[in-house]
């Protein structure tokens, strides 16, 4: 049996050990390691308890034995390996499951309520705990994309983009509980996919199918570029706009000109795209069975930087967690949401297959709620505590 | 002499040359038959008068001259005493004295009487004049010979004095020495000895005879002899299996071994091997088997194509005939054996929409326009406009007001299609005109440009199988007067004015503006079940129900450019994409099978016809499967409907 010579670090100072290395079995496992590290651990303090770890070689999370992740990896065994460990991520644990009238087509969670938008026409405001609170009813087609404006104490303004070609502007005042209708934004000559706020929160950008952007402030103005139709629209920064469309392109636009910066062309369409400002790096799902990782910033909009390969169907939703710059989380027609780390991207870290259809939707709060909704119905939210130690490492 | 005399009359009174001849030699022959011939010829017999011998015979002995002792007394006694003296001569070649018969004597006194010979010989016969004024069949003439018959000839001196000038020249050699010895070609003249020569090169060396070795020793050593069990697997063996075609032996000593048996059959066998040797070295082409398939690029490089079902469109009850995309691709329509359409939006397999009609739909299609929002229904004899109200709101209700602007004509003219307004809970599903035909509608299609629509109601005998639709101005006309067969499909040129229309066993194309007959497509098979027209209007592939599917390029030939025989079971449909190469056809056997087929500007390269993908997905349901294939408008994906009552989107 091999030996390899290991040096164990770790960013979280809790669970700190010695500097030195330590010659370990090659064909020692995650499991192997764990134990390692605990008895280390043990025989440093005494009230010390289990902890599962996972080990990162050269930022890539250690899946197979030692010996067989540095053969692939193409590390040599003759010097000492650098292994990071990190506290295992617990799986995330499932709280609640909402039921709806029909299939959820969008969601979106701010701190104290869920904002879901419904093929039954409706948009509804759920509270944490998964009680109905509100019913938005106005648009007179499905309900394609919600989003959450801003908060003034009990009011809120949220909008409904739905597929009657409109966006709606709504005031919710959550004492009351009464929604308002303020605003009806007609414009767009087809189905309204996708509706996302700038960063500023004073004006909101629009997708459709009819190829245009537009963003909804005095004036309005109106992008177009695409030659087909718009799947998703999100705000870099508050001067930076990014679509992705059906024409197999993700385009950048400066919101202030109306120019365009940047084209990331693929080979496949686009159906939904996520940016976190944590890593610097586009999540795009298309219509196959890939997450890929784009840089915006690169000139050569060809290059994907990672595909991370596990669903089998559509990549259908995408969203970055919004703490962790490593973590997202994509749902797909194949009825699965995957947890995914880049730094793995052979496997997802957890599957969360809890639905019965499609998966239409996946959001992910700031306080560590995962949600996800799809056609069965059925909106699944989970309670992920992303490692506080390894929390922006 | 007087014998000479009388010959010498006979030189004067022959009346020309030959008789002349004739009498001398009837003369001299009966003097010379009772002599030895003298064969000296005719020389002056002069030249023998000093000689004893007067020439010599045929045995070339001299002729002795007769014993002439007689002067001329014994002359004159002859002459007094013999009786016959008058009638004797002396032949002169001979010297011999012959005594002339009665015949001769009569026949020279005729001679001196100035008579003929012959008695027999008429001078006096009657006169027969030759050149008359009669014409005869044979004409004779009494012309007298030109001059220019005596003269020498110019033209014959002309030609002598040029050759006797290019012989003077030496450019003709007269008589000029024959070459007596034959002359032979000599085939290896040209060869030059010292080149290794192909039969050289090719030389196959006749076989060596393998030398004697331990086993042929008459005392082998002892593991060269087969042990018991061996020798029986010898004998069991088949002698042309044989390893050793003897038995090793071991004898004591030289003299002990026997001789050879077989000695006669070796040499036999020896000989039949020098002579059985090949002489020659046979060339065979080797051909790799795999160089005589065509070059075909492989299927990775010819993505994009659709690869995997990605989507199914769950709701229909019984089998979906028939389905259609919208011109934007947000929409895909499916019309079924319940008795209702379905219209799903494309990228969530959602069904939006649910209308029911009143019977089986057998053909769906959308209005390819995208500034029109209508789709045509068939079901049993009756076609529906139907504006399902998805896509733009402006667009919907532009098309609601195109349909309610029309005005009656003034003059109205009988129509084949009863053409009405839908009203009242029909206008509200979306129904907006029925058109009533007389057969049952088969299948509808539109015109690139919207406003024609074809419709299809096979019927073996009846001149009215096709009608268009002119939506705009609702008039209906049946463009052929004559049943030329059982109309399976019918399809308009995307670009020119043509319109293709199939029966069991042809492809028409039509000229409509000409409306006259352009192009007659013999497809090769025994019932077309479905056509489609590639967007550049060039190729059309048919498929049928005798599992084929025929590629026909109309600028190349009648016949099929391509058959592919690739489905286990008929052809239902096929279909061209619209702007990516490629074609799908779905059939009985329940695959879709996606074919890349690249169609060149260059009109020299013929259209290149790779099959890329099977897909299947659908379940055979009662012996069917895949019923309808479509592509979508934009993206490289194809819809296909089943007998199981989905449909499935492939990507």
């Amino acid at each position: 049996m091999s030996q390899v010579q290991a040096r164990f670090f770790t960013e979280n100072t809790k669970y700190l050990i010695d500097d030195v290395p330590f010659s370990i079995p090659a064909a020692s496992e995650v499991v192997d390691l764990s134990g390692v590290i605990n008895k280390l651990l043990e025989a440093k303090n005494d009230g010390h308890k289990h902890v599962e770890f996972d080990f990162l070689v050269r930022g890539q999370f250690l899946r197979t034995s030692l010996a067989n992740h540095m053969e692939t990896e193409n590390i040599s065994t003759e010097e000492v390996v650098e292994i990071e460990y990190v506290e295992k991520f617990t799986a995330p644990q499932p709280e609640e499951c909402i039921m709806h009238d029909d299939w959820i087509s969008s969601v979106e969670a701010d701190s104290e309520w869920i904002l879901t938008g419904s093929f039954d026409k409706t948009a509804r405001i759920w509270s944490m705990e998964g009680k109905a609170v509100m019913t938005v009813a106005g648009h007179t087609d499905v309900v394609k994309d919600v989003a959450w404006v801003k908060r003034d104490g009990l009011s809120s303004l949220l909008l409904t983009a739905s597929l009657d070609q409109t966006i709606m502007l709504w005031e919710w005042n959550s004492e009351r509980n009464k929604v308002k209708a303020r605003h009806c934004c007609r414009g767009h000559a087809g189905s309204v996919d996708t509706v996302a706020v700038d960063p500023t929160r004073t004006k909101f950008c629009s997708g459709s199918w009819d190829k245009m952007l537009k963003i909804w402030s005095t004036p309005l103005m109106t992008f177009s570029g695409h030659n087909e139709a718009v799947s998703s629209v999100l705000w870099m920064d508050a001067e930076e706009l990014c679509s992705a469309s059906w024409d197999h392109t993700i385009r950048l636009w400066d919101a202030e000109t109306g120019g365009q910066k940047n084209t990331i062309t693929g080979s496949k369409v686009f159906s939904c795209i996520s940016y976190s400002p944590l890593c610097r790096r586009l999540a795009s799902g298309s219509t196959d069975r890939h997450v890929r990782l784009w840089d915006p910033r690169s000139k050569d909009g060809y290059l994907v930087l990672l595909s991370l390969t596990s669903h089998n169907g559509w990549v259908t939703a995408v969203r970055w967690s919004p703490s962790h710059e490593h973590q997202l989380v994509s749902g797909s027609l194949d009825n699965v949401v995957k947890l995914w780390d880049t730094r793995s991207c052979k496997a997802p870290l957890y599957d969360l297959a809890a639905h019965e259809d499609k998966v239409m939707c996946v959001d992910w709060t700031e306080n560590g709620l995962i949600l996800s909704g799809g056609a069965d119905n059925k909106l699944y939210t989970y309670r992920y505590s992303a490692c506080v130690s390894d929390a922006g490492a | 002499h007087s014998s000479k005399r009388s010959l010498t009359k006979i030189y004067a009174y022959g009346h020309d040359q030959d008789q002349r001849k004739f009498w001398l030699a009837l003369i001299l022959t009966s003097v010379t038959l009772q002599d030895i011939r003298n064969t000296v010829g005719n020389i002056p017999m002069e030249w023998y008068k000093d000689y004893p011998h007067i020439g010599y015979d045929l045995d070339g002995k001299k002729i002795f001259k007769p014993i002439r002792n007689k002067d001329e007394l014994d002359e004159f006694l002859d002459k007094m005493e013999n009786p016959d003296y008058w009638r004797t001569v002396q032949d002169k070649m001979t010297g011999a004295d012959i005594r002339l018969s009665d015949e001769q004597v009569d026949l020279v006194h005729r001679l001196q009487e100035g008579k003929f010979g012959d008695v027999n010989f008429n001078e006096y016969e009657p006169a027969i004049d030759f050149f008359s004024n009669e014409v005869m069949i044979h004409p004779v003439t009494n012309r007298p010979q030109d001059k220019r018959s005596f003269i020498p000839s110019l033209i014959e001196k002309e030609k002598v004095g040029k050759l006797v000038h290019a012989i003077k020249m030496g450019w003709i050699k007269p008589r000029r020495p024959k070459e007596t010895t034959p002359q032979y070609y000599d085939l290896w003249a040209k060869e030059d000895p010292n080149s290794i020569l192909g039969r050289h090169k090719m030389h196959v060396p006749a076989p060596k005879l393998k030398l004697p070795g331990h086993e042929e020793s008459y005392n082998p050593p002892p593991e060269y002899l087969m042990s018991e069990e061996e020798r029986l697997a010898w004998e069991q063996q088949d002698p042309e299996d044989r390893k050793l075609s003897f038995l090793p032996q071991k004898f004591a000593c030289l003299r002990a071994v026997p001789a050879y048996s077989r000695f006669i059959h070796e040499r036999f066998e020896r000989c039949l091997d020098l002579y059985l040797c090949p002489r020659q070295r046979k060339m065979r082409v080797n051909v790799n088997p795999e160089d005589l398939i065509p070059k075909l690029p492989k299927p990775k490089d010819l993505q994009p194509f659709p690869t995997t079902q990605s989507l199914v469109y769950r709701g229909h009850s019984s089998l979906v005939r028939s389905i259609s995309t919208s011109p934007s691709g947000q929409w895909l329509v499916s019309g079924s054996d319940d008795c209702t359409v379905r219209f799903w939006e494309v990228s969530t397999a959602r069904c939006l929409k649910t209308v029911e009609v009143g019977g089986a739909v057998k053909g769906v299609a959308w209005n390819p326009n995208p500034s029109i929002c209508l789709v045509a229904i068939s079901y049993d004899d009756t076609v529906v406009l139907l504006n399902p109200g998805l896509g733009d709101r402006l667009v919907s209700t532009a098309t609601d007001q195109l349909i309610s602007s029309y005005e009656e004509p003034e003059e109205v003219k009988e129509q084949p299609v009863q053409w009405t307004v839908a009203e009242g809970e029909g206008h509200e599903q979306g129904h907006r005109l029925i058109l009533k035909h007389p057969k049952a509608v088969r299948q509808v299609t539109w015109h690139g440009k919207g406003d024609y629509l074809a419709c299809v109601m096979p019927d073996n005998g009846s001149s009215l199988q096709v009608v268009i639709h002119q939506v705009s101005k609702r008039r209906t006309q049946n463009p052929f007067r004559k049943n030329k067969g059982l109309v399976q499909c019918v399809s308009f040129h995307p670009i020119r004015p043509y319109f293709f229309v199939a029966t069991q066993r042809y492809v028409r194309v039509y000229n409509l503006i000409k409306q006259e007959l352009t192009k007659k497509l013999m497809a090769n098979c025994k019932w077309i079940s479905s056509m489609a027209t590639h967007p550049g209007g060039d190729n059309v592939i048919c498929g049928s129900y005798d599992c084929r599917l025929a590629w026909f390029d109309l600028d190349l030939s009648t016949k099929p450019y391509k058959v592919l025989r690739h489905h286990k079971k008929a052809l239902r449909s096929v279909a061209y994409h619209r702007h990516y190469p490629l074609f799908a056809s779905g059939s009985d056997d329940g695959s879709v099978i996606v074919c890349h087929g690249m169609v060149y500007n260059d009109l020299l390269q013929n259209p290149l016809i790779v099959p890329v993908k099977v897909l299947k997905g659908h379940t055979i349901t009662h012996d069917l499967g895949v019923l309808d294939v479509t592509f979508h408008p934009t993206q490289p994906w194809v819809f296909s409907s089943g007998a199981d009552g989905t449909v499935r989107l492939f990507t």
